[in-house]
């Protein structure tokens, strides 16, 4: 039975690579005749053209002409009806008497929409690393039905980041589940969505929800990579169960704790999509966070203004490549530490 | 030091058992080795020792005190792990100082210990190394200085040899035996490999399918092996077993007949039903004899030339393989046709169930 399945899928295998080996003796004569004119070089140039082409256009044009809005004024669209004003979008957004103090400023909406960020981060970060740490320690148990509770806790990570949103709201809203809920407990119901504190704690607590299933799936990886023997040596050792977590487990997580905290960090920065259909930025400015704010000044508001949008999104961008580049040491780090462990 | 002694102990995993019905006292500052091939449950059951995990029957006792429910770190024991199993983050003073540091042992008790096992296991130039830092040598020097500190009752030690290359598995197990010398402690060693069980053992358990099928000093088991497992387990090369036809011969001597050729008689009588035995033979108490003056002919195979002694693979015209091992270097080749002679004093003889048979 092996065999013939094995005769098969070696047959089918065979008719499936038949039209790439056409291909390969079709292209083959051209291919050999351009690496003679143009040398090995020249032909990594030739494959590596789509991609660069594809990227030059949808990620470096978009950048350069960015920058380039960001110093331009006015609510034109094209960037040839704008007027150059040089630094003077950047000045606008850090014109304050205080920082602190978002109404002293001159751009008043981006000074909230930075300090709701920041708040935001600190708090849904430390509560995302957490929850996904708590949950990974959970899921890593001899659980009856692991696998089971696995999909539960990623599934809503599959979800688009609209529906979650309007999952949530459908919820949180006056009339919605939870507040039926309270009233069937004999509770009073709470406006979620309209108190200033409820919603900003809603749009940290369905970030979450939506996103903590991929994380704890990194932090589950960690964990599973941490030898069992090193438990059972602890267990021989006498070692109490909470000392093996902060000396041996957490120690050993470090690396997948570290790469977590990184991605989440970014990714809360960006904050927009869930939260925006959610609340909307509101009530008020309240939960009005940088990208809505970038959003609304480029695009939404009736007063557009696409350079001191731009202006702002290359801000935002610098902190998100600072982001990056100590994720990018990190993982870098880790790859050597794993070739000397 | 202390005494283990397991009572009818049995492990299964589901239906499945792995451990039947175990009986073993190991003694007061006994190395004990269990050995036996792949799946036998030895380090099953050095687990159930240890306390690492549970067995399904029977009972475990330390110095007569019933261990069989207490926690691991309650039975006073250190375990070597196979993989050394040193916390990869920390030091090797940290590797060492950890357990002492959970029993809340005084720090300058806690320095004084490591500096001695450093000292004995000559690890202290690498105290403030990481592992990952360490050789394979070093790491499992290690991962015994942090079983030495705790000063254990009994050491627990998991195939420890088997991460290292031949060279230094030789080295490393002299120092092993020199270690238990040194502290006259209770050592139970799990291997599978049994040239390290007969160097290393002050007495060997046979371990077959969750059953002990022998216990005794590595010489017994090597000179009377209880049955034909043990007799093609221990030794190397291992032994030869032949099937042979036994039947009366002289005035208190009996016939064996090999291949239904020639036979040979040797001294003493063997009853066996049908006369149908297995006749073992270690490959060093066979000799090359000259022409015709063997007790069979056999055909060459292969010859190994190993410079002290040569290992002749033969063939006899029954087509059973037979191994000799010569002394020092002997002229023959591959396709040369030998007469071989038994030393009778050394031969075994097993009946058609396995077990071991006396000649009377």
């Amino acid at each position: 039975m092996g065999d013939v399945r094995n005769g098969i899928a070696t047959r089918a295998g065979a008719m499936l690579l038949a039209p790439v080996g056409w291909l390969a003796n079709v292209f083959d004569a051209p291919l050999r005749m351009l690496q003679r004119r143009t040398g090995s070089n020249g032909m990594a140039v030739f494959f590596l053209a789509p991609n660069m082409l594809v990227f030059g256009i949808f990620v470096l044009f978009p950048l350069v002409i960015n920058i380039l809005y960001s110093m331009t004024g006015g609510g034109a669209l094209f960037l040839g009806d704008r007027t150059f004003v040089g630094a003077d979008q950047y000045g606008r957004l850090f014109s304050c008497g205080s920082y602190l103090d978002p109404k002293s400023c001159t751009e008043d909406l981006f000074w909230i929409a930075v300090w709701n960020t920041l708040t935001f981060v600190v708090l849904q970060v430390a509560m995302m690393v957490a929850v996904a740490l708590v949950t990974a320690l959970v899921l890593n148990r001899e659980l009856r039905a692991r696998s089971f509770w696995r999909a539960v806790f990623f599934f809503p990570v599959l979800l688009s980041p609209v529906v979650v949103g309007l999952i949530w709201r459908w919820i949180l809203q006056r009339q919605g589940l939870l507040n039926l809920m309270v009233f069937e407990a004999g509770g009073t119901p709470v406006n979620w969505l309209v108190e200033r504190n409820w919603a900003f704690a809603a749009t940290i607590m369905v970030s979450v929800w939506a996103h903590v299933g991929f994380y704890a799936l990194i932090l589950l990886a960690g964990l599973q990579a941490i030898p069992k023997d090193l438990y059972e040596a602890a267990e021989m050792d006498g070692t109490r169960p909470m000392r093996v977590f902060w000396r041996i487990t957490l120690p050993l997580l470090a690396p997948n704790l570290l790469v977590v905290l990184v991605l989440t960090l970014i990714r809360a920065v960006q904050i927009f999509d869930e939260v925006y259909v959610l609340t909307g930025g509101g009530p008020g400015t309240s939960t009005l966070f940088l990208t809505q704010y970038i959003y609304e000044v480029g695009f939404a508001s009736l007063l557009r203004n696409p350079g001191l949008a731009s202006a702002a999104s290359i801000l935002m961008g610098a902190v998100l490549v600072v982001l990056t580049l100590i994720q990018l040491g990190i993982a870098r780090r880790n790859e050597q530490r794993g070739k000397t462990r | 030091m202390s005494q283990i002694t397991l009572t009818g102990v049995s492990r299964a995993f589901g239906k499945v058992g792995v451990l039947h019905d175990i009986n073993l006292d190991i003694l007061d500052g006994e190395l004990i080795v269990f050995v036996g091939p792949s799946g036998c449950g030895k380090s099953t059951l050095l687990r159930l020792i240890a306390g690492l995990d549970r067995p399904t029957g029977g009972a475990i006792a330390i110095d007569g005190k019933d261990v069989t429910t207490v926690p691991a770190a309650d039975r006073g024991l250190a375990m070597v792990f196979q993989s050394y199993a040193l916390y990869p983050h920390m030091s090797v003073r940290q590797n060492l100082a950890f357990g002492l540091e959970n029993a809340r042992m005084a720090r300058a008790e806690i320095d004084a210990r490591i500096a001695e096992a450093a000292r004995m296991l000559e690890i202290a130039p690498y105290l403030d190394r990481r592992p990952g830092q360490l050789s394979g040598g070093q790491r499992q020097r290690v991962a015994i200085g942090r079983a030495i500190v705790r000063n254990p009752t009994a050491f627990l030690l998991d195939e420890p040899l088997s991460n290292l290359d031949a060279e230094l598995r030789i080295s490393t197990r002299a120092e092993l035996a020199a270690l238990h010398e040194r502290l006259s402690a209770t050592m139970v060693y799990v291997t599978h490999d049994q040239i390290e069980a007969m160097t290393l053992a002050d007495r060997i358990v046979v371990l077959r399918a969750g059953r002990i099928e022998q216990i005794g000093t590595p010489l017994d088991l090597y000179n009377h092996p209880a049955n034909l497992f043990v007799a093609g387990f221990i030794g190397a090369p291992r032994m030869n077993l032949l099937p042979v036809k036994v039947a009366p011969g002289g005035t208190g001597r009996s016939s064996l007949t090999l291949d239904g050729s020639a036979g040979f008689e040797i001294d003493g009588n063997v009853s066996a039903v049908n006369g149908d035995v297995t006749l073992g033979l270690r490959p060093h108490h066979i000799s090359l004899a000259d022409a015709g003056k063997g007790d069979i002919t056999a055909h060459v195979a292969l010859v190994e030339a190993l410079g002290s002694e040569t290992i002749v693979h033969t063939k006899t015209s029954g087509g059973q393989t037979m191994l000799a091992v010569v002394a020092g270097q002997c002229a023959v080749a591959s396709g040369d046709t030998v007469d071989l002679k038994f030393d009778t004093s050394h031969l075994h003889l097993f009946d058609d169930t396995g077990l071991r048979i006396g000649v009377s």
